[in-house]
């Protein structure tokens, strides 16, 4: 008896199903049984699935008289005719990674469940991309004891990616509807309704396969009779449950259905015709009429207006929001605002509330226009088309410029008011280059841009011109322009690829350990380094400042990162590991950096190397951190290696030198006269017009926001801990956030809360935010140490304070003992805290006082000047500058 | 019996993996399985783990790691590796230099650290891309086999834990007034917090030997003069193998602060002495093993169970005679009947 039976289910699909089986056949799992079940195909099926049988002992082929019409009958047959004590379900046209069978049968066996689920994939065969159906409902390895623990699970109603116990599907009697679509909905919707123990595993069991012309799915999307039969299923599936005694459980199941059997309709409305769409309704409204509200207002606010307007019968307009579910998730033609709320359209009712998406709140650039292209055709080498542009929250002011934006080129267009509502523009363009045309509006005022995609009639023909091509991309459907292939010449294409690969690092390392040798250093040159090139900031560009005021005689060359921005123009700039980067290093009789050069590169014989440190603070730090504290001897060695470079330290105090010294166990030259980043600090002056160029609302406090990263998680926005959406709820009246990633993090604000939060991650000076800031918000950050030359209030969320001072990272100092701030858990506290900020700040005055001579006693204003003195024009200064090439050392 | 072949990256280095290695390739030779060893190094001073060897052994490169001859190092690799029967790869790097060569062979990738110290270096990226292709990824615990699972999705997840190559009939009688920390003098081990914990913990005239060497002894021994048992910390350098069991049945407790553990068999040889042991809770495997477990990094924590272990011989009994019991499940034996488990596992 083999330990499990592989139901592969197939109609007229003789091209497919040997990859299918041999999927099977190929698993990790040799014991265990192929049953094909063939129903009725008109194909080739039966030769194919003949000699499968012939080549391998464990295909079994059993042929239905009649054809079923559906999946449920033949995967019936397949239970009957199974001998495993396990059986699995597999369509003809997908596959099962190798390791599915075994892995959940070994999972059956550990855990005593009657069923365990796994992750199931879809698998793009044009781009052979994977995309994982709900990762977080897989996301841990558990036994479920019944659907009732975790209702959520109804989301994951398929029966193929799971592997049954056949003994417990008997007793239970546990069929497939027959005749019928969506069987697999019933199936599972009795499955959780008689289970009480199951499983769950994170990884991928099934895989999805999509075609690449796979015109099967949405094809049958079209079809009115789908529309029914998943309707009914649903109904089915909730008249189970109550027979099972789950009746509260009913509600859990609809908001599956809102949440994914509806929008597999709803995102195609744009495409669909008028009568379609009113049909579509109708079948769907008496379904919605059961649905009680409190389940409506857990959906996406769009998704719930769908609904209210399938309700009410409004066709028309449900394609007008539909197109919003989408792409660019575009806003509406028209809302009402009232009492504070904002209703979707021009009527006010419950069901139309989009209050909870803040769109009519949003700072100016970051405000939604809707812009649909009414008509366009190709005019010879033109492009001529007509837009409609709808600003349903008033966003646009008095005095404004418009323009068309495509491939990086700004066409003025002059749109007209138009007599229902919004503006018309005739724009007329000569495609150059690929990208999707956005529609824009600068304010006069400050001259503030938004900029918005163009809705397009998914239906559109493509548009030639130019040989460019515009056609709609998505359901909801954007323009885009596409641009004709890019040919190049072969040979310069040949040595573009050549040089490409062979520019590695280790070559140019190698190179450079060359060019060091044999070219001499230039005097005057200085190579400046501020965060590994990411920006213009920190106490590398105090010092260039300083320099330049000074006008001594030395040429800067700054380090740029890819993509970044904001450099000085009068500064020659290279891009950081370039070959004139190398060149540069190799060059340059000054290194000044504030993290460090690339490692393994070794310092020129005669050039001087000041090291400036970005931050001091209570994180453990060099050798203490955690990259260094693995058990791998190597990284250590390197980082030694780099810090021997180091012919200076600029040292912001005695705190400074205790910690980071001793822990990078550096025993050079020591600057101590404060530190240059924050001379701008004590100094105290915002730059002018930053707080309109933010978009700060005139009497809204600033609270800056700079939470450090997590070693374990860098690059998942993970670091920001705080409750946004209930801290906008609560503080969006009198606050505005600046969020400030630290550079290892990344994080993408949620449109529904950019009312209250401005992303500053990649503004290019920090300073500039502290200066503006009314109060700062951080963790373990060594912002706080700089930020208390500012004397302004202080917060700290320490919600993972535990685990970051034993396991995560370490630190030298007690936080919540010292902190010159409320150290507060949750975001209520913090909530709690701001409201009463000024009596809250004034009760930590000495705790202030006491933290300020601990990190800041030695600022003075004048730590440039005195580094640069010393460095660049005192007795540091001279370079041993090598006369013959390269030999000093 | 189908035949088994270890690679390692080195396979004569005086180390863990190395250790265990040779004592499974010897175990399985016992039990009548063909077993070869593959090391792709040799090193330097080359030590010779097993007196008379059941097992072939090879080595691909007489080159330190990292230098080789790739065409010639995959020739030679060709010809010796077995055309049948299973291919055990002890580490992640070993795993991605055989990856096409292996033709033919029952892959099983063995990872000896834990997930938390995977997760912060290039091997749980490793890992993850490589160790799902082979027929089974085997980690040191039942914790560590499903955090992989979880976090990096891998179907082929077993657990197998580290043997202890011999099982003494003595233990300790926990009388001796003396600590014990095992373990190279190198920054991961983090004696310095050990040292700590026993300043803390233990009055005179407790004393705590540690046994090893490395480049940390003389900030440790600042460290410990700081902390004011530099009379009382005993840097004992290195220890034979041979002399090890006499130190366990010195030893009342044993102490382990390191900053990342896979399934240190100094936990598991104290245990099997009889000796109780405090840990940081840094590892699945440090957990299976059973000792007093701290939070990481917790010095105050780990001072405290410390002290309360050294007051109480009672408990000192008790616990000790605990960990003895949990310790026979890592007799070599049980775990060749577990690797056997396995092959039938990946046979089914």
């Amino acid at each position: 008896m083999p330990a499990c039976s592989v139901v592969v289910i197939t109609y007229n699909d003789a091209a497919r199903l040997p990859r299918a089986v041999r999927s099977v056949l190929n698993q990790t799992l040799r014991d265990l049984e192929v049953i094909i079940v063939d129903d009725d195909s008109t194909d080739d099926t039966a030769r194919v699935a003949g000699e499968l049988a012939r080549a391998d002992r464990r295909v079994r082929y059993i042929r239905r008289k009649t054809n079923s019409g559906g999946c449920g009958a033949p995967r019936n047959d397949g239970i009957d005719a199974a001998l495993s004590p396990t059986v699995m379900f597999l369509d003809s046209d997908d596959e099962l990674p190798r390791h599915a069978v075994k892995s959940l049968l070994a999972e059956l066996e550990r855990t005593g469940a009657q069923f365990v689920a796994g992750q199931i994939s879809r698998l793009y065969e044009t781009s052979r991309r994977q995309q994982r159906y709900y990762p977080h409902l897989f996301a841990r390895r558990r036994v479920v004891e019944g659907i009732r623990a975790e209702p959520e699970l109804f989301l994951d109603s398929f029966s193929t990616n799971k592997l049954y116990d056949v003994a417990f599907l008997r007793s239970k009697a546990l069929r497939f509807p027959e005749g019928v679509h969506f069987e697999d909905h019933v199936f599972s919707a009795e499955l959780y309704s008689v289970a009480d123990r199951f499983a769950v595993v994170p990884w991928v069991v099934y895989l999805w396969h999509r075609a690449p012309d796979d015109t099967s799915i949405s094809l049958s999307h079209k079809e009115m009779e789908n529309v029914r039969q998943r309707v009914r299923a649903a109904g089915t599936s909730d008249r189970i449950l109550t027979e099972h005694g789950l009746a509260d459980l009913v509600p859990e199941r609809q908001y599956r259905f809102l949440r994914q059997d509806l929008p597999v309709y709803l995102h195609w409305l744009p495409s669909r015709e008028p009568v379609w769409v009113k049909e579509f309704a109708a079948v769907v409204r008496p379904y919605l009429a059961g649905v009680p509200a409190e389940v409506l207002e857990r959906v996406h606010p769009i998704v719930k207006v769908c609904c209210a307007l399938i309700l009410d019968d409004r066709p028309e307009e449900l394609v007008v929001a539909a197109r919003s579910l989408t792409g660019p998730q575009a806003p509406p033609r028209a809302a009402v605002r009232q009492d504070g709320r904002t209703y979707w359209g021009t009527t006010v009712a419950p069901g139309l509330d989009i209050t909870r998406l803040h769109l009519a709140e949003l700072p100016f650039p970051a405000s939604r226009l809707r812009h649909e292209v009414t008509d366009v055709a190709a005019d010879g080498e033109e492009v001529r088309m007509t837009v409609h542009t709808y600003d349903p929250f008033g966003a646009l002011p008095a005095e404004w410029e418009a323009f068309l934006e495509v491939g990086g080129e700004r066409i003025p267009i002059d749109p007209q008011p138009s007599g229902s509502g919004g503006y018309v523009s005739e724009i007329t363009f000569v495609p150059g280059k690929g990208g999707d045309p956005r529609l824009g509006f600068t304010r006069l005022s400050d001259g503030h841009t938004t900029t918005d995609r163009l809705l397009v009639d998914p239906e559109l023909p493509p548009v030639k011109a130019r040989g460019y091509t515009l056609e709609p991309v998505g359901r909801a459907a954007f323009l885009r322009v596409k641009a004709p292939p890019y040919r190049t010449r072969l040979l310069r294409r040949v040595a573009k690829k050549a040089l490409r690969r062979w520019s590695t690092p280790q070559n140019k390392l190698k190179v450079y350990k060359v060019l060091i040798r044999v070219v001499p250093r230039r005097r005057d040159l200085a190579l400046f380094e501020s965060d590994c090139g990411k920006g213009y900031t920190g106490s590398p560009r105090a010092l260039y400042e300083e320099l330049r005021r000074r006008e001594l005689p030395v040429t800067a060359v700054w380090s740029v990162a890819r993509n970044r921005a904001h450099f000085p123009s009068d500064a020659v700039l290279v891009r950081r590991m370039s070959w004139r980067y190398i060149w540069t290093m190799a060059r340059a009789a000054y290194w000044v950096d504030s993290h460090g050069f690339p490692l393994d590169f070794p310092k020129p014989p005669g050039t001087r190397y000041l090291q400036t440190w970005h931050g001091q603070g209570i994180k453990s730090i060099g050798f203490d951190a955690p990259d260094l504290r693995a058990d791998f001897a190597r990284p250590r060695e390197q980082w030694q290696e780099a810090i021997r470079r180091w012919d200076a330290l600029v040292s912001p105090g005695a705190e400074f030198e205790r910690i980071f010294v001793t822990a990078n166990r550096y025993t050079g030259p020591i600057l101590r006269y404060g530190t240059p980043r924050c001379d701008a600090l004590v100094r105290g002056e915002a730059p002018e017009g930053l707080r309109e160029a933010l978009e700060i609302p005139p009497g809204r406090k600033v609270l800056l926001y700079a939470p450090t990263y997590r070693d374990a998680a860098k690059y998942t926005g993970r670091s920001v801990r705080v409750d946004l959406d209930l801290l906008a709820e609560e503080l969006a009246e009198e606050w505005v956030l600046l969020l400030r990633t630290h550079p290892v993090d990344r994080y993408r604000v949620p449109q529904h809360v950019r009312h209250f939060v401005r992303p500053a991650g990649s503004y290019p000076e920090i300073n500039d935010l502290m200066l503006l800031s009314d109060a700062l918000l951080t963790d373990y950050s060594s912002v706080s140490s700089d930020y208390a030359v500012t004397g302004k209030p202080m917060l700290f969320y320490l919600d993972d304070w535990e685990e970051y001072r034993r396991t995560e990272r370490g630190v030298y100092h007690d936080l919540p003992a010292i902190a010159p701030g409320p150290c507060v858990r949750t975001t209520e506290e913090l909530i709690a805290c701001l409201r009463d900020l000024p009596a809250v700040h004034a009760s930590y005055a000495r705790r202030y006082a006491e933290w300020r001579r601990l990190w800041c006693a030695e600022e003075r204003g004048h730590a440039s000047a005195r580094a640069v003195e010393d460095f660049f024009a005192g007795s540091l200064a001279v370079p041993e500058l090598s006369l013959v090439w390269g030999t000093t050392t | 019996m189908t035949p088994v072949t270890f690679a390692c990256m080195d396979a004569d280095t005086l180390g863990g993996i190395q250790q265990i290695t040779h004592t499974l390739a010897q175990g399985l030779a016992e039990r009548g399985h063909e077993v070869r060893v593959i090391g792709l190094h040799r090193d330097g001073r080359p030590f010779r783990y097993v007196e008379r060897p059941l097992y072939r052994q090879a080595v691909i490169n007489h080159t330190p790691i990292g230098v080789e001859r790739r065409r010639w190092a995959d020739r030679r690799l060709r010809l010796a590796l077995p055309s049948e029967g299973f291919l055990v790869m002890t580490s992640p790097g070993v795993v991605t230099r055989l990856a096409g060569l292996d033709g033919g062979l029952l892959r099983i990738g063995q990872y000896h650290g834990s997930f938390e110290h995977a997760r912060g270096s290039w091997h749980l990226g490793s890992i993850r891309a490589h160790y799902w292709k082979l027929e089974q990824a085997v980690f040191l615990s039942e914790a560590d086999a499903c955090r992989f699972a979880e976090d990096g999705l891998l179907p082929n997840t077993w657990a197998l834990p580290n043997p202890l190559q011999s099982w003494p009939e003595q233990v300790s009688a926990l009388d001796h007034r003396r600590v014990l920390g095992v373990g190279r003098l190198e920054g991961v081990k983090r004696f310095d917090r050990l040292i700590s914990a026993f300043a803390l913990a233990a009055p005179p005239p407790w004393e705590l030997h540690l046994i090893g060497d490395g480049a940390e002894l003389p900030r440790l021994r600042a460290h410990a003069a700081r902390e004011g048992v530099g009379d009382r910390v005993v840097f004992r350098g290195r220890v034979p193998v041979s002399a090890m069991p006499e130190e366990y049945r010195r030893a009342a407790v044993l102490g382990l602060t390191s900053e990342h553990e896979g399934l240190p068999l100094v936990l598991l040889e104290a245990a099997a002495h009889g000796v109780p042991a405090v840990a940081f809770d840094v590892s699945g495997g440090v957990r299976s093993a059973e000792p007093v477990l701290v939070p990481p990094g917790d010095v105050d924590g780990f001072a405290e169970q410390l002290g309360r272990l050294l007051a109480d011989h009672d408990e000192r009994r008790r616990l000790g005679a605990a960990a003895r019991a949990r310790a026979a499940d890592f007799r070599l034996e049980r775990v060749l009947d577990r690797w056997e488990e396995l092959f039938a596992h990946i046979t089914r």
